[in-house]
């Protein structure tokens, strides 16, 4: 089974400021794997464990992306791939599928990918289903738990607001996990050490036969602001905690939230 | 802001994706109860029986972080040891009680075992060591002797293929906890230092026992105690080094123990400085927060100047022994410097808090009781006074030994 996990870098917290030009200035943040993403690779990996095969970790992004590669590959991922290439810088979420989608295709025997429900930086958590169509696979969204997975078919549950849904697909196939489908491992130490040297390979849009019509965003940016700073709390006098307990109740039925 | 930022000629990515990965661990599993074990430490009565400790130290060590900066030959990670100052310095940014762990079990006892072992104890116990299936301590240390080591009472007396000891040892960090000891006593009281030796004793040895030191100022959440020791039989194979070497294996150790004190308080000021940015921005005083007033500023720039001027001093520590060079120099100045100013350091925070910072609702007044025991152990800071005067005039030098601590070598440790 090979299983390819697309997983993005993201900065630690989303502190970041806001260039003039309106990109995001996240100097001197840390930056991470996406959340979910993390997720989606300890996925890969339990169901590599068991079924064999590869796990690869594609990532699209300049080359100081590959600290986080190496993570996965420290993780336990057995390949890896950076799509990198100074025509990527701009990309929205299409054309970002788009890339993954035409690398996909390239790598030519994969039978799963996986990835995150979002990132937690630009959150449109429209990336998996727009790789899905592009792939021309199923998608299945809000994956809670795999409960099978097999050659040619996959077994998923969507954990979805008010209910959780079963749905069986055939493979290949596109799923987006979310938070909670599993523990992610830390990476192991003597991995980190054997992962250090490896080659990450690199494809750029020529290699994927990528043209600029194909990464003309379809969404442009029109302006970026932060959110306005959430308005204050009210703190409830009382002589005692009951006291207060009551007044909280009283307040709660008056705005009908109970 | 990353304060780690920057250090790429001593760090490479590797140390960054360990760094995070200490990071998480320490996040996840510790951060979150390490008020109630404080506490815990404080309540301490009786004998050890606290259920924490145990387990938050296998998890280091299926980690591997126990042996992170030694061979995968001998069950090691295979990192460097500037690994291993990494993994000190986020480990102290949330308790002390866990670097400690990395002083005593990895810096003190596992480093000298690669230095000063023979083949066969380093099989029999820097291996299981290394992997975190037997935890490990350091007992130089006795009621009537600190600083001048060489007072210790403590002897060995040889008796056909064994050595029979005897005395107590006490402050020993995992008294209670660990299998194995390195232990200093006198085989030739007359010798002064030239009459100490060292051996491996384990617990399960007749005649060891320990109990805990109740109490502490600091270090609550982890374990502190006495050794005694009543004619304990040790195979003579359990010595370490040579008769007589014992004051100078013990000396050498505290090259690579001091390291990780230093490297851990750097880890204090880091977290001392970021709590105090957190709660600047949040606290308000005369309607802007107080992060705005100049002398709170001040504080907050010193807290950087120290940790900046206190990780550079570690990492270049740590370089020289990834070189294969003696660094007690380097070291000793790291430790009292990054020690002494981790008090500061956490005094200020305390400062910047407020009342808020006089309880442990807030993490830094445990920062401040934490941070003022490693100004005494591993060499208080006079004594590091004293040496750097010492090297300064010309007074001291490093002679070679005949083991040095092995350089780094990235080929044969993977
Ligand atoms: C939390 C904790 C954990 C510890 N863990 C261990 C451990 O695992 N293993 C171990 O062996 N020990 C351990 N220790 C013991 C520690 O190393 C000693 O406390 C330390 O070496 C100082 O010795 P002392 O306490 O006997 O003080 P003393 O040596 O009695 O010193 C008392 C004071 O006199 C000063 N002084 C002494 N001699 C001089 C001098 N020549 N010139 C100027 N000033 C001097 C000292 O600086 C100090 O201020 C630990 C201690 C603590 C607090």
């Amino acid at each position: 089974m090979h299983i390819v996990v697309c997983m993005k870098q993201v900065p630690r917290d989303n502190s970041v400021k806001i260039n003039a030009d309106l990109t995001i200035n996240a100097d001197g943040i840390e930056q991470i794997m996406n959340l979910f993403d993390e997720y989606a690779v300890e996925e890969a990996l339990q169901w590599n464990e068991k079924l064999g095969g590869k796990v690869t970790v594609l990532s699209i992004g300049p080359d100081d992306w590959k600290e986080q590669v190496r993570r996965a590959l420290a993780m336990g991922a057995t390949d890896s791939l950076l799509l990198s290439d100074p025509a990527f810088a701009a990309l929205d979420v299409l054309g970002a599928a788009r890339v993954a989608a035409a690398a996909i295709k390239k790598l030519g025997d994969v039978d799963l990918v996986l990835c995150g429900r979002n990132s937690t930086d630009d959150e449109s958590a429209a990336f998996a289903p727009a790789l899905a169509r592009l792939l021309g696979w199923p998608q299945l969204t809000y994956v809670g738990k795999i409960p099978a997975l097999e050659a040619g078919k996959i077994v998923a549950e969507r954990h979805l607001e008010e209910v959780i849904e079963t749905v069986e697909a055939s493979l290949p196939a596109v799923a987006s996990v979310i938070k909670g489908i599993n523990e992610p491992r830390y990476p192991s130490l003597l991995r980190i050490r054997k992962v250090a040297k490896v080659e990450i390979p690199a494809w750029s849009a020529a290699d994927l036969g990528l043209t600029s019509a194909d990464l003309a965003p379809v969404l442009n940016l029109a302006g970026r602001v932060p959110p306005p700073p959430r308005p204050k709390g009210e703190m409830i006098d009382g002589a005692s905690a009951a006291e207060k307990a009551a007044r909280l109740v009283d307040k709660l039925m008056e705005a009908q939230v109970i | 802001m990353d304060f780690t930022a920057n250090y790429d000629m001593f760090l490479t990515a590797e140390h960054d994706i360990l760094r995070r990965t200490v990071r998480d661990f320490a996040e996840k599993e510790v951060a979150p109860h390490i008020r109630a074990w404080d506490r815990s430490g404080a309540a301490l009565d009786g004998p050890e029986t606290r259920q924490h400790i145990l387990p938050v130290l296998k998890r280091m060590g299926a980690l591997g972080l126990l042996g992170i900066c030694l061979p995968a030959r001998l069950g090691g990670a295979g990192m460097d040891y500037l690994a291993l100052a990494v993994v000190c310095e986020e480990l102290e940014r949330v308790d002390s009680f866990l670097r400690v762990v990395m002083s005593v079990h990895t810096g003190l006892n596992s480093l000298t075992l690669f230095q000063w072992g023979s083949e066969e104890q380093q099989q029999k116990y820097l291996v299981p060591q290394a992997k975190g299936e037997q935890l490990a301590a350091y007992c130089l240390t006795e009621p009537n002797s600190g600083t001048d080591a060489g007072a210790m009472l403590s002897t060995a007396r040889r008796d056909g293929d064994s050595y029979i000891l005897n005395g107590e040892k006490t402050w020993i960090s995992l008294a209670d906890v660990a299998d194995n000891f390195l232990v200093f006593a006198k085989t030739d009281p007359s010798k002064g230092n030239r009459g100490i030796s060292c051996f491996i004793v384990e617990r399960s040895m007749p005649g060891f026992s320990s109990h805990p030191i109740h109490g502490k100022l600091g270090v609550r959440a982890g374990n502190t105690g006495s050794v005694v020791l009543q004619d304990v039989r040790v195979p003579a194979a359990n010595r370490v080094g040579e008769e007589g070497e014992g004051f100078k294996i013990a000396m050498a150790a505290l090259d690579n123990g001091r390291y990780t004190v230093a490297a851990g308080a750097t880890g204090l000021i880091q977290a001392s400085l970021e709590a105090s940015l957190r709660y600047a921005r949040e606290r308000q005083t005369f309607g802007v927060p107080i992060a705005e007033h100049q002398l709170v500023k001040r504080m907050i720039s010193h807290m950087v100047r120290k940790l900046d001027t206190s990780r550079l001093l570690v990492y270049r520590a740590g370089w020289m022994k990834n070189q294969g060079r003696r660094n007690t120099r380097e070291t000793t100045l790291a430790k009292w410097h990054a020690t002494v100013n981790s008090f500061e350091a956490a005094d200020d925070a305390i400062q910047i808090h407020g009342a808020y910072g006089y309880s442990d609702e807030y993490p830094v007044e445990r920062y401040l009781r934490n941070a003022r025991g490693a100004i005494i152990y591993e060499g208080t800071r006079e004594l590091q006074e004293l040496l750097q005067a010492d090297f300064a005039l010309g007074n001291r030098e490093n002679r070679p030994l005949r083991r040095e601590l092995p350089a780094y070598d990235p080929e044969a440790w993977t």
